[in-house]
């Protein structure tokens, strides 16, 4: 009965969005109320269609959108185990955030607009996630990431946040130009096998061409090398969007929104639409040529080593941030990373369990990062700086906000008992993508993935727990007078606490369910079946170990204070300074590529074009003397007297008459 | 009385309001002018209405004498503006939009 009216899970936030916007001035508290009641909505709905069709059923609905030559294009809903796991998190999340928003938001003016935006990109996302074809996926895509745009932005008169924003915006398009590209060349080669006879493929009734059942339908016949360079172009889209290397340093740059802006969209939802975007289209990774063989890279490789490298590189830059939202930036690009990491390799020994590994941990993800970041904005709003230097002390008097961030930090840092099966969400999701990165080394003998994984989760240890101590612990490090965060602000901080401790106990049920996916649409994974890899005891642990060991030493050095950590920090040391100035990838991306590129090059050249060369051909020379002179002349035309202007009136109509009849003859 | 002395009346009425549109410098009269070439339309349709024993001429014809009020309005409307503005209607002198 829920999922006749699945497509309000959608439109709820829509109506709310084009409500808030023009009565929200009007409305108690901004209107955040329609919000958070829309989106509700759209959790309860999906709540109801979850246990509707558990454990194997599917929605789908479709109805043809556009037509374009013999392809016709559709808008549909498809929700398999893989959507309505994102659906329930991130209408739940987002909820979480939109009451807690309340209270965050209080002081601030613009509440309608803030409000509105949120609800629009609830919207999108959601729409993102049920989407059943790539087109209204890509088009709910870029509606997302406009209002990242906007949210970032939000705070438009401090020309940091306007900078960030345009940036964010810029180079996520980078990865949408690669997945629009993608898509075209999807489309091309997908009417080229539709029109081939050889191939005797058809389009059922009620199917569409760009639908995901049809693209995996077509798999075995699309060309090998063509194939992986599409999945190549959509996991480009997917770096954009994810903040991976090298299209990571928007995301850090994006913190200058609100800190519910951070967690909503730069760390539980919108950032993960990259991983969604491989994970939904993952029978296409899976079945792309996974050698050398055909003179193209492996895309499963790819995206693995991406993800690898992302996950330890950008680990390193948090170990040195001193703004709490910038720490959690990173962190939030080098988990994106474990997720990618969890396709790619996972992906090569398991097949359709790598898509149950790695949302997993997107969604265990998302609820201890949420909570961070909203933890985050917790001490924000009681001490008005962003800088963890100028705090500590906090716990004493935020008692609420530093037990519920040590639990996400707890959870982010993946501790727990392995064997007994005790333990944070985090332990059990970020475990399952390191073991599955081991198997993979075991397999094909290449255990790079797995040493960045290992190393990225000890760097993570420490920087969340430098951050905590900093934050929570010791002397105030400056007088500011700080309190607790109001009710709607520390309810959703524990809700959220409960799930970054306790989601972790349902991981068996998730995987079984999630990775039944593409059964479920009748797409044929091929499972590389093997032997069943028993990772030796310290592999098992070596997790927890490192976890553990990331929390001691952030303790010795920023509890204890037993290292003096103002020779490690100075500007005189390289390695701090390379790290602090974060690889100098603003400087490359601002300087060198806006500056020097775009502007010294491109734009001064175009301009000397323009001036010398098209202006010197045209001022003053006989095409502009000519087009002048005829100007002077015909302009005698407009004489400004009305009757001038009727008399030629009828002089035409007289003339045309004329003309007809001696056309036509008649009377 | 046939056809043509109703065809006839409305070509005299059409002619004398084109004639005073192009030699008349008042606004109201050009007005005036106008409204005389949508009335002797007006007659035309009443007439060949009749003739062809067809009602829809003259609904049409109400129709158009209805618009014709309309912009009748918006015409006076428009020359009392400028006559606020520029205190005189006379056509000459409103020709700021010539080269």
């Amino acid at each position: 009965m829920f999922s006749d009216y699945a497509a309000l899970i959608v439109l709820l936030p829509v109506i709310a969005f084009v409500l808030t916007l023009f009565l929200g001035k009007k409305l108690t508290s901004g209107g955040a109320y329609l919000p958070i009641a829309a989106i509700a909505g759209s959790f309860i709905i999906s709540l109801g269609i979850f246990l509707e069709i558990y454990p194997e059923g599917i929605v789908q609905q479709s109805i043809p959108w556009f037509s374009s030559g013999t392809s016709t294009m559709n808008m549909g809903i498809l929700i398999d185990p893989l959507a309505i796991v994102m659906l329930l998190m991130v209408s739940f999340v987002s909820l979480l955030i939109h009451i807690y928003a309340v209270g965050y938001m209080s002081h601030d003016p613009a509440k309608p607009r803030y409000f509105a935006e949120t609800s629009l990109f609830t919207a999108a996302m959601l729409s993102v996630i049920l989407s059943d074809n790539i087109l209204q996926f890509f088009i709910s895509w870029e509606v997302v990431g406009v209002c990242s745009f906007l949210l970032i932005g939000f705070w438009y008169h401090k020309p940091s946040a306007a900078a960030a924003a345009k940036k964010a915006f810029l180079v996520t398009r980078i990865g949408d130009v690669l997945f629009l590209a993608g898509i075209v060349m999807l489309y091309v080669n997908l009417v080229k096998i539709i029109n081939d006879p050889a191939n005797a493929f058809e389009i059922g009734s009620g199917n569409f061409i760009l639908q995901f059942s049809t693209m995996f339908e077509a798999i075995p016949l699309i060309d090998p090398t063509q194939l992986t360079y599409i999945t190549l172009l959509f996991f480009g889209g997917a770096v954009g969007k994810s903040g991976q290397f090298p299209l990571h340093g928007w995301l850090p740059d994006a913190m200058e929104g609100p800190t519910t802006v951070s967690a909503l969209i730069h760390a539980a939802t919108m950032v993960t639409a990259g991983v969604y975007l491989v994970a939904r289209t993952f029978p296409m990774f899976v079945a792309t040529p996974d050698t050398m063989s055909a003179g193209v890279p492996d895309a499963l490789l790819i995206v693995a080593y991406v993800g690898g490298f992302t996950a330890l590189f950008a680990a390193t830059m948090g170990l040195v941030m001193n703004d709490i939202k910038r720490v959690l930036a990173y962190s939030t690009v080098s988990q994106l990373g474990y997720m990618m990491l969890a396709l790619g390799t996972a992906g090569t020994v398991l097949g359709a369990g790598a898509v149950g590994i790695s949302m997993f941990h997107l969604i265990s993800h998302a609820f201890f990062k949420a909570l961070l970041f909203l933890c985050a904005g917790s001490v924000i709003h009681a001490v008005g700086t962003n800088d963890i230097r100028e705090m500590g002390g906090l716990f004493t008097k935020m008692k609420i906000t530093g037990t519920t961030m040590f639990i996400a930090a707890l959870s982010l840092a993946g501790i727990g008992i392995p064997y007994l099966g005790i333990g944070t969400a985090g332990f059990f999701s970020k475990d399952r993508i390191i073991e599955g990165a081991f198997e993979y080394g075991e397999k094909t003998g290449d255990l790079i993935p797995y040493a960045f994984a290992v190393i990225a989760a000890l760097l993570t240890s420490i920087y969340i727990f430098r951050l905590w101590f900093m934050a929570f612990t010791g002397k105030p490090r400056s007088d500011r007078h700080s309190h607790e965060s109001p009710n709607v602000m520390t309810v959703p901080l524990m809700i959220l606490a409960l799930f970054a401790l306790f989601f972790g106990f349902s991981q068996l049920a998730f995987y079984g369910y999630v990775e039944t996916n593409f059964e479920l649409m009748g797409v044929e994974i091929a499972v590389h079946e093997g032997e069943a890899v028993h990772p030796p005891i310290i592999i098992v642990l070596l997790p927890v170990i490192v976890g553990v060991l990331g929390f001691l030493i952030s303790y010795a050095i920023y509890y204890k204070r037993m290292l003096d950590m103002s020779k490690i920090i100075s500007s005189e040391n390289p390695l701090y300074k390379l790290l602090y100035n974060r690889y100098y990838e603003p400087k490359i991306g601002a300087d060198l590529i806006g500056v020097k590129l775009t502007h010294d090059v491109v734009a001064q050249s175009g301009e000397f074009i323009d001036r010398k060369i098209i202006d010197g051909l045209v001022i003053d020379s006989i095409i502009s003397n000519t087009v002048f002179k005829i100007g002077e002349i015909i302009r005698k035309m407009q004489t400004g007297v009305v009757q001038n202007y009727a008399s030629i009136t009828i002089l035409g109509v007289a003339l045309l008459l004329v003309l007809l009849k001696l056309k036509f003859g008649g009377i | 009385m046939g056809l043509y002395s109703y065809l006839l009346i409305s070509i005299i009425i059409f002619t004398i309001g084109v004639y005073g549109i192009i030699t008349q410098r008042s606004g109201i009269k050009i007005l005036m002018c106008i409204e005389l070439l949508l009335n002797s339309a007006n007659l035309n349709l009443v007439a060949f209405s009749s003739y062809n024993d067809n009602a829809t001429g003259q609904v049409f014809a109400l129709f158009s004498i209805a618009i014709a009020a309309a912009e009748a309005a918006i015409g006076f409307a428009i020359l009392v503006a400028l006559f606020r503005l520029r205190d005189t209607i006379n056509l000459d002198n409103i020709n700021i939009l010539r080269w």
